[in-house]
């Protein structure tokens, strides 16, 4: 048997969960190709108007699946306690199902942790039923792709890229040995070169399936590597996530907004963080409110920030003018923040 | 005489000054582009030539706006930079208190926080163009006037209109309605210059804290509707400087003046004769990949100057005889 999983949207945060859940319950899992133009347009055709780039893409993504006996969209509810994912994750099955009109059969299954992890297991055992495994070898699946989701996870904070960690990952519990790929991980990691002039740092902060999305955002992750010491999400403690978000009124109510706004907050904070860039694109509603908040603080303590906004038309060089404008921006001034000492001084009191 | 050279090509307009020994504005040319960026450069130099003489020396090269890469193919750059940097420089340069940028040109708008002379934050519209100088343009084409006469309307009303400004198309059909209910012309300008203020404020502006001396600069600053309502606005007086539509083929220079003077190497400028010489654009989609890229490239007489537009390097990275690149099993 061989199931599709579209390259778009939950893959770029929880691919690891479900690639290691199907190899262990000895299935096929076929992933759509990384996104190209054909499939970005075949998406822009397909998708409801109104909606957001991402779940575009995923539309493509379902459409350029061939050869395979069904396509997998889970209804990802929730992925931990007293959070919900986007409300366009929850209603997936339908609403992207119903705007692809193909023949292969769509199967799903409902993932909420909110309700704790028997119930997940409860409605992963029912689906793998379906699928005619036996409860014992769900069971086991359930507990490696929990571990496979965990290493992922660790890769990703050593500073290792999405597409190495996905590999290695991937790699460490079929074919290598797990100590090799973790020795591996850490040769591989982003240095720069130690006799290179020091450069700013950057943090990069949104959603994780546009920032790993190389060809919807033109490859802004690269870009901004070529001049600056770029930081990410996925690279910050669960921890300092939390721990700057605790002084909110309220706690953030959907799990990626309350990462990115943590991971924003622990960077306006960060000394070696020299700016924040948000990613975010049209139609987003949890950014509307994330991308404010961390304005507003970005803003009182003078940190340099940047929202840039994604469609379906983003040109080059608007993206380039923009990163070019705020790099130079940062450069001229720690330049400048060495020449002039009175500088923070003026600065609070304008 | 030897002088600095700074070009800004932009949507609407294609703009060359020349800068002497004393950092005096010596020559300042402000063309439309008209879609035709090569030409229009080439056009430009031409001119400058006739002004300056043949014998005059250019010491270095700047480009700036949204045709930068292909102005910097075309002239022989020495430094390339983005719009917002550009804007900064000439404005911080000529009037060092300046704490505010307001800048409007043909595709984009944006607005640079300087505190101290050094860029502290700035925005750019998104994709949208509503409030730039191209919708001013067409609303200026709708009513069958020259753009100069239809800036200088606003100035004559007494009592303007409430025009919605969130959207260009919005803006339209509202001037629409108002005129048809018999409102008169100036008023409704002036609505519409009030209008694109407020966007520009709310958009652009937000999270911004205006203070200043305030320049306004851009191609939009020569129209008075604009400035006064900017004025009304936020409430103080806002100055445009002297060379306020070239302001980025200013910074250009000075920034080409700095490059330059830093490193003291010989310019890549080639030379006055280019407004003679041929470039041929052309274009054509790569078959490398699935991503089909629209590959651009720039050629004179035989030699590949530039390419760009792909997204793996295959071609930008490859430039020179296109012998050399058929040998090298490219296209």
């Amino acid at each position: 048997m061989k199931i599709g999983f579209p390259r778009a949207l939950y893959y770029f945060d929880y691919y690891p969960f479900w690639a290691g859940f199907f190899y262990n319950l000895d299935i096929e899992l076929v992933t759509s190709e990384p996104t190209h133009r054909g499939i970005m347009e075949s998406g822009l055709k397909m998708a409801h108007d109104e909606t957001c780039l991402p779940v575009k893409l995923l539309a493509g993504h379902i459409n350029s699946l061939k050869d395979v006996d069904y396509i997998f969209l889970p209804r990802m509810v929730s992925v931990e306690e007293k959070t919900y994912l986007c409300p366009k994750f929850l209603g997936i099955p339908e609403s992207v199902s119903a705007a692809v009109d193909g023949d292969i059969p769509v199967i799903t299954v409902t993932i909420n942790w909110r309700e704790g992890q028997n119930q997940v297991l409860k409605a992963l055992e029912a689906f793998g039923l379906k699928l005619g495994k036996g409860k014992a070898m769900i069971r086991n699946a359930f507990q490696e792709a929990l571990k496979w989701q965990t290493m992922y996870g660790e890769l990703r904070r050593s500073g290792e890229d999405f597409e190495e960690s996905l590999d290695l990952c991937e790699k460490s519990f079929t074919i290598l040995p797990r100590e090799t790929s973790l020795k591996l991980a850490k040769t591989n990691q982003y240095k720069v070169c130690e006799n290179r002039e020091p450069r700013p740092g950057i943090a990069l902060v949104g959603h994780a399936y546009l920032v790993n999305e190389r060809y919807a955002n033109l490859d802004l992750v690269n870009k901004l590597r070529a001049n600056v010491d770029l930081k990410l999400i996925e690279e910050t403690e669960t921890k300092a996530v939390e721990n700057s978000l605790k002084g909110l009124r309220k706690k953030m109510f959907w799990s990626q907004a309350k990462k990115i706004l943590g991971a924003g907050y622990s960077y306006v904070d960060d000394e070696t963080v020299d700016g924040v860039i948000y990613l975010s694109c049209f139609g987003c509603g949890m950014d509307s409110v994330s991308q404010d908040m961390l304005a507003r603080r970005a803003r009182k303590a003078h940190k340099p920030y940047m929202v840039i906004t994604l469609d379906e038309h983003s040109g080059e060089a608007g993206l380039v003018t923009r990163i070019e404008a705020f790099v130079d921006m940062i450069v001229r001034r720690i330049e400048n923040e060495s020449n002039l000492s009175a500088y923070g001084k003026c600065l609070d009191n304008n | 005489m030897s002088y600095f050279l700074g070009a800004d090509v932009g949507s609407v307009s294609t703009n060359l000054v020349l800068i002497d020994a004393d950092n005096k504005v010596k020559e300042a040319l402000y063309l439309r582009t008209k879609g035709q960026p090569m030409q229009a450069i080439q056009k430009g130099i031409k001119m400058l030539r006739t002004r300056i003489g043949l014998k005059a020396q250019i010491m270095g090269v700047g480009t700036t706006g949204s045709a930068r890469q292909l102005a910097a193919t075309l002239l022989g750059a020495d430094v390339i930079k983005n719009e917002i940097t550009a804007h900064a420089v000439a404005a911080s340069r000529l009037y060092p208190q300046v704490r505010t940028i307001l800048e409007i040109g043909g595709q984009d708008s944006k607005i640079i926080i300087l505190r101290d002379g050094i860029v502290v934050d700035f925005a750019m519209n998104t994709v949208c163009a509503a409030g730039t100088g191209s919708f001013l343009d067409q609303q200026a084409a709708r009513l069958g006037l020259p753009i100069g006469e239809f800036a200088s309307l606003a100035v004559k009303a007494d009592n303007p209109v409430r025009i919605a400004g969130r959207c260009s198309v919005f803006a339209e059909s509202d001037m629409i309605h108002k005129q048809q209910l018999g409102h008169s012309l100036p008023d409704i300008v002036a609505g519409l210059c009030q209008a694109m203020v407020r966007n520009y404020l709310n958009n652009i502006g937000k999270n911004k804290r205006i203070l200043g001396p305030i320049l306004f600069q851009g191609g939009v600053a020569a129209n008075p509707g604009i400035h006064r309502a900017f004025e009304n606005e936020l409430g103080q007086e806002i100055t445009i400087p002297e060379h306020f539509s070239v302001m980025g083929a200013l910074g250009a220079a000075y920034l080409a003046q700095e490059k330059v003077g830093l490193t003291a190497k010989p310019t890549h400028f080639r030379g006055l004769e280019m407004a003679e010489s041929s470039f041929q654009a052309g274009s054509f989609d790569c078959s490398g990949c699935a991503n089909n890229c629209e590959i651009i490239r720039i050629k004179q007489n035989e030699e590949i100057l530039a390419q760009w537009g792909d997204r793996c390097g295959k071609w930008s990275g490859n430039i020179g005889k296109e012998e050399d690149n058929k040998a090298a099993g490219h296209k």
